[in-house]
Protein backbone atom coordinates (compact mmCIF):
# COMPACT_ATOMS: atom_id res chain seq x y z
CA UNK A 1 0.00 0.00 0.00
CA UNK A 2 1.43 3.35 -0.81
CA UNK A 3 2.27 6.22 1.81
CA UNK A 4 0.68 9.29 1.69
CA UNK A 5 3.36 10.75 1.53
CA UNK A 6 4.13 8.82 -1.88
CA UNK A 7 0.62 9.71 -2.63
CA UNK A 8 1.49 13.39 -2.72
CA UNK A 9 4.16 12.71 -4.26
CA UNK A 10 2.45 11.39 -7.50
CA UNK A 11 -0.12 14.66 -7.26
CA UNK A 12 2.63 17.36 -6.73
CA UNK A 13 6.56 15.58 -8.13
CA UNK A 14 8.12 18.60 -8.06
CA UNK A 15 7.57 19.45 -4.14
CA UNK A 16 9.22 17.75 -0.81
CA UNK A 17 5.64 17.24 1.21
CA UNK A 18 8.44 16.11 3.77
CA UNK A 19 9.95 18.99 4.79
CA UNK A 20 6.45 20.87 5.56
CA UNK A 21 4.24 21.41 8.34
CA UNK A 22 1.62 23.39 6.18
CA UNK A 23 0.93 22.05 2.93
CA UNK A 24 -1.88 24.16 1.75
CA UNK A 25 -0.60 27.72 3.50
CA UNK A 26 2.82 26.80 1.97
CA UNK A 27 0.88 26.65 -1.33
CA UNK A 28 2.03 22.70 -2.19
CA UNK A 29 -1.56 22.07 -2.82
CA UNK A 30 -4.57 23.63 -4.61
CA UNK A 31 -8.37 23.08 -4.34
CA UNK A 32 -8.05 21.17 -7.37
CA UNK A 33 -4.95 19.12 -6.16
CA UNK A 34 -7.25 18.20 -2.46
CA UNK A 35 -9.98 17.08 -4.84
CA UNK A 36 -7.59 14.71 -6.65
CA UNK A 37 -5.96 13.85 -3.07
CA UNK A 38 -9.50 13.17 -1.78
CA UNK A 39 -10.51 10.75 -4.80
CA UNK A 40 -7.02 8.80 -4.03
CA UNK A 41 -7.43 8.27 -0.43
CA UNK A 42 -10.86 7.41 -0.68
CA UNK A 43 -9.94 4.87 -3.76
CA UNK A 44 -6.40 3.57 -1.57
CA UNK A 45 -8.07 2.87 2.11
CA UNK A 46 -11.66 2.25 0.82
CA UNK A 47 -13.35 4.80 2.23
CA UNK A 48 -15.15 7.90 1.85
CA UNK A 49 -14.40 10.69 3.21
CA UNK A 50 -16.83 13.59 3.96
CA UNK A 51 -17.52 16.45 2.29
CA UNK A 52 -17.85 18.85 5.16
CA UNK A 53 -14.30 17.13 6.23
CA UNK A 54 -12.89 18.62 2.85
CA UNK A 55 -11.13 21.95 5.08
CA UNK A 56 -7.84 22.92 4.61
CA UNK A 57 -6.81 22.15 8.16
CA UNK A 58 -7.56 18.01 7.43
CA UNK A 59 -4.70 18.36 4.92
CA UNK A 60 -2.19 20.95 5.92
CA UNK A 61 0.05 18.37 6.89
CA UNK A 62 0.65 13.84 6.94
CA UNK A 63 -0.27 14.38 10.67
CA UNK A 64 -3.51 15.67 9.79
CA UNK A 65 -4.14 13.46 6.77
CA UNK A 66 -3.59 10.10 9.12
CA UNK A 67 -5.88 12.11 11.00
CA UNK A 68 -8.72 12.15 9.05
CA UNK A 69 -8.14 8.74 7.37
CA UNK A 70 -8.20 7.31 10.94
CA UNK A 71 -11.96 9.48 11.29
CA UNK A 72 -13.15 8.24 7.82
CA UNK A 73 -12.55 4.29 8.93
CA UNK A 74 -9.13 3.63 7.40
CA UNK A 75 -5.95 2.33 9.16
CA UNK A 76 -3.31 4.03 7.82
CA UNK B 1 -32.67 28.54 -5.10
CA UNK B 2 -32.04 30.33 -1.92
CA UNK B 3 -28.78 32.67 -0.82
CA UNK B 4 -26.10 31.20 1.27
CA UNK B 5 -25.35 32.73 4.51
CA UNK B 6 -22.15 30.76 5.96
CA UNK B 7 -19.62 28.87 4.95
CA UNK B 8 -20.56 25.86 6.60
CA UNK B 9 -23.91 26.02 4.54
CA UNK B 10 -21.67 24.85 1.44
CA UNK B 11 -19.71 22.37 3.20
CA UNK B 12 -23.16 20.59 4.98
CA UNK B 13 -24.40 20.74 1.31
CA UNK B 14 -21.76 18.65 -0.15
CA UNK B 15 -21.31 16.14 2.78
CA UNK B 16 -25.09 15.56 2.70
CA UNK B 17 -24.56 14.60 -1.22
CA UNK B 18 -21.06 13.12 -0.97
CA UNK B 19 -22.16 10.42 1.73
CA UNK B 20 -21.39 7.10 0.59
CA UNK B 21 -21.20 8.02 -2.84
CA UNK B 22 -17.79 6.71 -3.95
CA UNK B 23 -18.88 8.11 -7.92
CA UNK B 24 -18.65 11.91 -6.95
CA UNK B 25 -18.79 14.03 -9.72
CA UNK B 26 -17.98 17.78 -9.10
CA UNK B 27 -16.75 21.11 -10.86
CA UNK B 28 -16.60 22.67 -7.46
CA UNK B 29 -13.54 23.57 -5.60
CA UNK B 30 -14.23 26.09 -3.34
CA UNK B 31 -11.20 27.80 -1.98
CA UNK B 32 -12.62 29.30 1.56
CA UNK B 33 -11.79 33.06 1.51
CA UNK B 34 -13.37 33.36 -2.04
CA UNK B 35 -16.18 31.35 -0.90
CA UNK B 36 -16.56 34.07 2.33
CA UNK B 37 -16.49 36.81 -0.27
CA UNK B 38 -18.94 35.63 -2.35
CA UNK B 39 -21.38 35.10 0.72
CA UNK B 40 -20.60 38.02 2.32
CA UNK B 41 -21.81 40.46 -1.17
CA UNK B 42 -24.84 37.81 -1.45
CA UNK B 43 -23.32 36.02 -4.55
CA UNK B 44 -23.51 33.15 -3.82
CA UNK B 45 -26.88 30.66 -3.65
CA UNK B 46 -27.62 26.87 -3.39
CA UNK B 47 -29.78 24.42 -2.95
CA UNK B 48 -29.86 20.24 -2.26
CA UNK B 49 -31.58 17.82 -4.11
CA UNK B 50 -31.56 13.97 -4.05
CA UNK B 51 -28.05 12.90 -4.68
CA UNK B 52 -26.86 16.32 -6.01
CA UNK B 53 -26.36 19.63 -4.81
CA UNK B 54 -26.54 22.79 -6.96
CA UNK B 55 -24.93 26.31 -6.30
CA UNK B 56 -25.08 29.37 -8.53
CA UNK B 57 -22.42 32.52 -8.32
CA UNK B 58 -23.85 35.90 -9.66
CA UNK B 59 -20.72 37.47 -11.73
CA UNK B 60 -21.50 40.50 -13.85
CA UNK B 61 -25.15 39.83 -16.00
CA UNK B 62 -25.09 36.57 -15.54
CA UNK B 63 -24.65 33.22 -13.12
CA UNK B 64 -21.78 30.40 -12.66
CA UNK B 65 -23.07 26.90 -11.78
CA UNK B 66 -21.45 24.40 -9.48
CA UNK B 67 -23.04 21.34 -8.92
CA UNK B 68 -21.90 18.19 -6.72
CA UNK B 69 -23.29 15.08 -7.46
CA UNK B 70 -23.73 11.43 -6.06
CA UNK B 71 -23.21 10.20 -9.73
CA UNK B 72 -23.50 11.19 -12.95
CA UNK B 73 -26.89 9.73 -13.37
CA UNK B 74 -27.82 11.39 -9.97
CA UNK B 75 -26.45 14.80 -11.87
CA UNK B 76 -28.39 14.11 -15.10
CA UNK B 77 -31.40 13.59 -13.03
CA UNK B 78 -31.37 16.58 -10.81
CA UNK B 79 -30.28 18.90 -12.94
CA UNK B 80 -32.84 18.78 -15.16
CA UNK B 81 -35.54 20.16 -11.94
CA UNK B 82 -33.50 23.99 -12.09
CA UNK B 83 -36.01 26.56 -13.25
CA UNK B 84 -32.94 28.88 -13.62
CA UNK B 85 -31.34 27.12 -16.78
CA UNK B 86 -34.45 28.11 -18.25
CA UNK B 87 -34.68 31.35 -17.23
CA UNK B 88 -31.32 32.91 -16.67
CA UNK B 89 -28.19 33.55 -18.70
CA UNK B 90 -25.87 30.45 -17.42
CA UNK B 91 -22.20 29.52 -17.74
CA UNK B 92 -20.59 26.28 -16.49
CA UNK B 93 -17.23 25.13 -16.17
CA UNK B 94 -15.89 21.48 -16.31
CA UNK B 95 -12.32 20.95 -15.01
CA UNK B 96 -10.30 17.62 -15.06
CA UNK B 97 -8.60 16.07 -17.43
CA UNK B 98 -9.86 15.51 -20.90
CA UNK B 99 -11.77 12.57 -20.19
CA UNK B 100 -13.93 13.48 -17.53
CA UNK B 101 -14.39 17.17 -18.54
CA UNK B 102 -15.65 15.45 -21.60
CA UNK B 103 -18.02 13.01 -20.13
CA UNK B 104 -19.92 15.83 -18.05
CA UNK B 105 -20.06 17.98 -21.17
CA UNK B 106 -21.94 15.32 -23.04
CA UNK B 107 -24.06 15.20 -20.03
CA UNK B 108 -25.05 18.52 -19.89
CA UNK B 109 -25.76 18.71 -23.35
CA UNK B 110 -29.35 17.85 -23.45
CA UNK B 111 -30.02 20.79 -20.86
CA UNK B 112 -29.68 22.96 -23.37
CA UNK B 113 -25.31 23.67 -22.41
CA UNK B 114 -23.32 24.16 -25.50
CA UNK B 115 -19.15 24.24 -25.55
CA UNK B 116 -18.14 27.83 -25.44
CA UNK B 117 -14.37 27.59 -25.04
CA UNK B 118 -11.92 25.42 -23.69
CA UNK B 119 -8.91 26.65 -21.07
CA UNK B 120 -5.88 24.81 -20.57
CA UNK B 121 -3.54 25.03 -17.67
CA UNK B 122 0.37 25.54 -17.68
CA UNK B 123 2.92 25.16 -15.20
CA UNK B 124 6.27 25.95 -15.13
CA UNK B 125 8.69 24.19 -12.23
CA UNK B 126 11.19 27.24 -11.46
CA UNK B 127 15.04 25.81 -11.63
CA UNK B 128 16.90 26.38 -8.29
CA UNK B 129 19.57 27.77 -10.19
CA UNK B 130 17.58 30.58 -12.30
CA UNK B 131 18.51 33.96 -11.93
CA UNK B 132 16.37 36.23 -11.66
CA UNK B 133 15.91 39.23 -14.52
CA UNK B 134 14.70 42.45 -13.18
CA UNK B 135 12.97 43.51 -16.88
CA UNK B 136 15.53 46.26 -17.83
CA UNK B 137 14.59 50.10 -16.68
CA UNK B 138 10.34 49.45 -17.91
CA UNK B 139 8.72 51.27 -14.75
CA UNK B 140 6.90 49.01 -13.47
CA UNK B 141 5.15 49.48 -9.54
CA UNK B 142 2.18 48.17 -7.76
CA UNK B 143 -0.88 48.89 -8.40
CA UNK B 144 -2.36 51.80 -6.16
CA UNK B 145 -6.09 51.95 -5.25
CA UNK B 146 -7.39 55.00 -7.58
CA UNK B 147 -6.02 52.24 -10.14
CA UNK B 148 -8.97 49.85 -9.56
CA UNK B 149 -11.41 51.16 -11.94
CA UNK B 150 -9.25 51.50 -14.32
CA UNK B 151 -7.89 47.81 -13.90
CA UNK B 152 -11.33 46.55 -14.04
CA UNK B 153 -12.50 47.96 -16.93
CA UNK B 154 -9.16 47.37 -18.55
CA UNK B 155 -9.91 43.35 -17.47
CA UNK B 156 -13.70 43.70 -19.01
CA UNK B 157 -12.44 45.04 -22.01
CA UNK B 158 -9.73 42.67 -22.95
CA UNK B 159 -10.97 38.86 -21.43
CA UNK B 160 -14.04 37.09 -21.99
CA UNK B 161 -16.10 37.44 -19.04
CA UNK B 162 -17.93 34.11 -19.87
CA UNK B 163 -14.89 32.40 -19.99
CA UNK B 164 -12.20 34.03 -17.61
CA UNK B 165 -13.24 34.15 -14.28
CA UNK B 166 -13.51 38.39 -14.23
CA UNK B 167 -12.59 39.59 -10.92
CA UNK B 168 -15.22 42.09 -8.96
CA UNK B 169 -14.01 45.75 -7.93
CA UNK B 170 -13.83 44.18 -4.52
CA UNK B 171 -11.54 41.58 -5.43
CA UNK B 172 -9.11 43.73 -7.50
CA UNK B 173 -8.94 46.32 -4.54
CA UNK B 174 -7.86 43.28 -2.41
CA UNK B 175 -5.22 42.26 -4.99
CA UNK B 176 -3.98 45.63 -4.71
CA UNK B 177 -3.91 46.18 -1.20
CA UNK B 178 -1.81 42.26 -1.39
CA UNK B 179 0.39 43.67 -3.55
CA UNK B 180 -0.51 41.41 -6.12
CA UNK B 181 -1.62 43.86 -9.41
CA UNK B 182 1.95 45.18 -11.24
CA UNK B 183 1.26 48.17 -13.55
CA UNK B 184 3.22 49.18 -16.45
CA UNK B 185 2.05 52.87 -17.28
CA UNK B 186 2.87 55.27 -20.34
CA UNK B 187 2.81 59.00 -19.31
CA UNK B 188 0.41 58.19 -16.21
CA UNK B 189 -1.83 55.89 -18.62
CA UNK B 190 -2.12 52.42 -17.58
CA UNK B 191 -0.40 50.47 -20.61
CA UNK B 192 -0.34 47.13 -19.15
CA UNK B 193 -0.93 45.01 -15.83
CA UNK B 194 0.26 41.49 -14.15
CA UNK B 195 -2.69 40.10 -11.86
CA UNK B 196 -1.26 37.40 -9.89
CA UNK B 197 -1.59 35.36 -6.40
CA UNK B 198 0.93 34.06 -4.55
CA UNK B 199 0.13 31.13 -2.21
CA UNK B 200 3.29 29.79 -0.21
CA UNK B 201 5.17 27.98 -3.44
CA UNK B 202 2.86 28.24 -5.89
CA UNK B 203 1.99 31.44 -7.68
CA UNK B 204 -0.63 31.95 -10.16
CA UNK B 205 -0.67 34.58 -13.29
CA UNK B 206 -4.35 35.82 -13.42
CA UNK B 207 -4.38 38.15 -15.69
CA UNK B 208 -1.21 39.56 -17.95
CA UNK B 209 -2.33 41.95 -20.76
CA UNK B 210 -0.84 45.19 -22.51
CA UNK B 211 -3.51 47.44 -23.98
CA UNK B 212 -3.61 47.74 -27.38
CA UNK B 213 -2.25 51.01 -27.95
CA UNK B 214 0.75 50.92 -26.10
CA UNK B 215 2.23 47.19 -27.67
CA UNK B 216 5.13 48.29 -28.98
CA UNK B 217 7.20 49.30 -25.78
CA UNK B 218 8.13 45.57 -24.59
CA UNK B 219 5.76 46.41 -21.12
CA UNK B 220 4.59 42.56 -21.49
CA UNK B 221 7.74 40.97 -21.18
CA UNK B 222 9.02 44.17 -18.37
CA UNK B 223 5.54 42.94 -16.51
CA UNK B 224 6.53 39.20 -16.72
CA UNK B 225 10.11 39.52 -15.93
CA UNK B 226 9.52 41.89 -12.76
CA UNK B 227 6.88 39.38 -11.48
CA UNK B 228 9.29 36.32 -12.04
CA UNK B 229 11.68 38.53 -9.80
CA UNK B 230 9.81 39.08 -7.13
CA UNK B 231 8.89 35.39 -6.84
CA UNK B 232 11.94 34.11 -5.63
CA UNK B 233 10.37 31.55 -2.93
CA UNK B 234 8.04 30.02 -5.22
CA UNK B 235 8.99 26.99 -6.81
CA UNK B 236 5.77 26.31 -9.24
CA UNK B 237 4.13 29.40 -11.42
CA UNK B 238 0.59 28.31 -13.07
CA UNK B 239 -1.94 30.10 -14.89
CA UNK B 240 -4.88 29.10 -17.32
CA UNK B 241 -5.10 30.40 -21.15
CA UNK B 242 -7.43 29.82 -23.65
CA UNK B 243 -6.74 27.10 -26.27
CA UNK B 244 -7.12 29.00 -29.11
CA UNK B 245 -4.92 31.51 -27.75
CA UNK B 246 -1.87 30.32 -29.98
CA UNK B 247 -0.26 34.10 -29.20
CA UNK B 248 -0.61 34.10 -25.61
CA UNK B 249 0.75 30.46 -25.61
CA UNK B 250 3.72 30.75 -27.32
CA UNK B 251 4.46 33.68 -25.06
CA UNK B 252 3.91 31.48 -21.97
CA UNK B 253 6.12 28.52 -23.85
CA UNK B 254 8.85 31.37 -23.98
CA UNK B 255 8.54 32.03 -20.35
CA UNK B 256 9.00 28.00 -19.67
CA UNK B 257 5.38 26.81 -19.29
CA UNK B 258 3.61 23.94 -20.33
CA UNK B 259 0.80 22.82 -20.35
CA UNK B 260 -0.36 20.30 -17.21
CA UNK B 261 -3.31 18.19 -18.40
CA UNK B 262 -5.97 19.98 -16.31
CA UNK B 263 -8.66 21.54 -18.82
CA UNK B 264 -11.50 23.28 -18.32
CA UNK B 265 -14.40 23.57 -20.32
CA UNK B 266 -16.81 25.96 -20.59
CA UNK B 267 -20.25 25.75 -21.36
CA UNK B 268 -23.15 28.14 -22.00
CA UNK B 269 -26.79 27.82 -21.76
CA UNK B 270 -29.27 28.69 -24.37
CA UNK B 271 -30.27 32.23 -23.11
CA UNK B 272 -26.47 33.46 -23.62
CA UNK B 273 -26.39 34.64 -27.20
CA UNK B 274 -22.22 34.45 -27.14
Amino acid sequence: MKTIIEILKEIRPEFDFTVSRDFIADGMLDSFDVVTLVAALDKQYGISINGTDIVPENFKNVEAIEALLRKSGARP
Amino acid sequence: MGPLATVGQVFDAIQTVKRNAPEFCTNFFPVQRKLQGWIDHGELFGEVHRGAAFFLRKDRDFWHLYFCAANKESLAREITGLPELKRDPVVVDLVGNEEVSNDLSNLLKPEGFRPYRTLYRMARISQSDSQPSHGGGTPINCAVSTDAPLIWELLGRAFDRYAEQLPTLYEIEAAIDSHQILTAKHNGTLAGLLFFETQGLTSTVRYWLVDEPFRAFRFGSALMQRYFAAQTAVRRFILWVLADNENAIQKYRHYGYAADGLVDRVLLNQIIQA
